[in-house]
């Protein structure tokens, strides 16, 4: 199989105490639920 | 999982702590904390959960933001405005699948749209989002079904003469997806939405089948490989008793034609049909992580990624609210209220899954005015449907990273809208599967590539 710099065996890193995260943006992309349509007008 | 809350902890000098309710997230080393109402977590090492300090930096951070997420949440479940159409071209479909949620009769017999009424409807429809969407930003109208393309010279006439002014997708099971279909489409830029069940025509037909029993996915593989290479294609699988061992033969088969993004979705139990094949929580919740972990595989084996992207809505949705772009997962649901769907003949429902139910329909685009029937009865019992309402959501920790979908299928299957969807311990298993894969930085190979490059970090700790 094809190796890539994914590939790379990663050294265990012990993770940290506290995880947390919040990102915040206007709510713009909301909208669907059966369909997924991509955030950019797309052209071959 | 632990869904009550916590023992109130003592907090720091500026306070007691909030409630946060303590969830196994089934992880070696991390519990997550979370306040439900705004959507606030953290995951905390569990040899530190003992620990005043580690917990009370989370507090810390909660009191300084917990207004913010209050009004963000606020916003998000009770101020939106409608941005989307789910537009029905034609009641008829070509095939007879075993989970559809419209009626037999309805796709059998059932009446397509005029190109004269497909131009009034979308001209309507183009009027009222102006008046409510900021300039710049397009509103969005699926033809979904049934199967659109069996009306598509009124469904391309429509793209044609309204290319400007929204943008369109197409949800089809590519029966009728020619290379002229193919070639109008991409040159548009529509998005193209098909629907597979299964990695091999064995599987696959089992549940997308003609009237006639044959099933369709040749057709599907074909239109695969037009498509190849155009990135606004996706592939929509439901899981179902009759795939579920072969989901992640499934994602590899997807990624292997380069399919963009998918979804895997549960068997909407509306009507009796699909609760036949329901898969049942644990085992769907079984087979859909592996299915995950698979496209996480193929992406570290070869760098490109197969987007599951109702997964990632439920990631976006913990880490960044605002930036979710599916409307199932939240409390109430986007229908009737982001989104809405329209019937051939001009009738409004609140979302696709209630078209075959004519008590909800709210009323007609081209005889009422769409805010008059967003405030109608039917809509307002699916709007006004929310997690706190409803025994055993109202006191669950995870309530906004879920929001008890679906409202159609409680209120058909269940018995109301105060009660729970079909697949609540499934929704369960999925938020542990992405607080697993926060704690462990993983979370990010599973999003699109720039999912947040319009996103501010409000923090980020670890």
């Amino acid at each position: 199989m094809k190796q890539t710099a994914l590939d790379k065996p990663q050294p265990a890193q012990p993770r940290p105490e506290i995880i947390a995260v919040r990102k915040t943006c206007d709510a713009e992309g909301t909208g669907l639920s059966h369909y997924i349509l991509m955030d950019k007008r797309v052209k071959r | 999982m632990s869904l009550i809350p916590a023992a109130k902890e003592e907090g720091s000098a500026a306070g007691p702590l909030p409630p946060f309710h303590t969830i196994d997230i089934g992880h070696a080393t991390h519990v997550a904390l979370v306040e439900p109402d705004t959507a606030f977590w953290g995951l905390v090492r569990k040899d530190r959960l003992a620990d005043p300090t580690a917990v009370a930096q989370l507090g810390d951070i909660y009191r300084v933001q917990a207004d913010g997420f209050a009004r963000e949440m606020d916003m998000l479940r009770f101020h939106l405005r409608p941005s989307a159409v789910y537009f029905n071209p034609t009641e008829r479909c070509n095939l007879n699948c075993s989970y559809c949620y419209i009626p037999e009769d309805m796709r059998r017999n059932g009446e397509h749209m005029t190109a004269a009424a497909m131009l009034d409807a979308l001209e309507r429809l183009h009027t009222y989002f102006r008046g409510h969407m900021p300039e710049g930003r397009l509103p969005q109208v699926i033809f979904h079904g049934a199967e659109p393309l069996i009306n598509r010279r009124v469904v391309f006439a429509g793209i044609e003469a309204f290319a400007d002014r929204f943008r369109f997708g197409v949800q089809t099971n590519a029966t009728l997806l020619d290379d002229e279909a193919v070639r109008f489409l991409t040159g548009h830029g529509v998005g193209i939405g098909l629907s597979l069940d299964g990695p091999e025509a064995e599987i696959a037909d089992r549940t997308r089948r003609r009237w006639n029993g044959t099933g369709v996915y040749d057709h599907v593989v074909r239109a695969m490989e037009r498509l190849d290479g155009y990135a606004g294609y996706n592939v929509i699988c439901t899981m179902t008793t009759e795939n579920l061992p072969h989901l992640t033969e499934l994602v590899a088969f997807l990624h292997a034609h380069r399919v963009p993004a998918c979804m895997l979705n549960v068997t909407r139990c509306t009507l009796p049909g699909a609760r036949r094949i329901n898969g049942g929580d644990e085992a769907m919740a079984g087979a859909y992580i592996a299915a995950l972990e698979r496209t996480h595989e193929l992406y570290r084996e070869t760098g490109r990624k197969l987007v599951v992207a109702n997964f990632a809505n439920i990631l976006i949705a913990i880490m960044a609210p605002t930036a979710r772009r599916l409307m199932c997962d939240i409390s109430p649901c986007g229908g009737g209220r982001s989104f809405f769907a329209l019937a051939p003949n001009g009738d409004l429902f609140p979302c696709s899954e209630f078209i075959g139910l004519p008590a909800f329909n709210g009323g007609n685009l081209f005889r009422n005015p769409i805010d008059d029937v967003l405030a109608s009865p039917p809509f307002k019992l699916v709007s006004g449907r929310k997690v706190e309402d409803i025994a055993g959501c109202a006191t669950c920790g995870i309530r906004h990273f879920c929001g008890s979908p679906c409202p159609a299928e409680a209120h058909e299957m269940n018995g109301g809208m105060n009660r729970k969807g079909a697949f609540c311990a499934f929704y369960e298993e999925q938020v542990r599967y992405a607080l697993r894969l926060i704690a462990d930085g993983r979370h990010e190979d599973f999003l699109w590539d720039g999912w947040d490059e319009d996103a501010e970090t409000l923090y980020s700790i670890g």
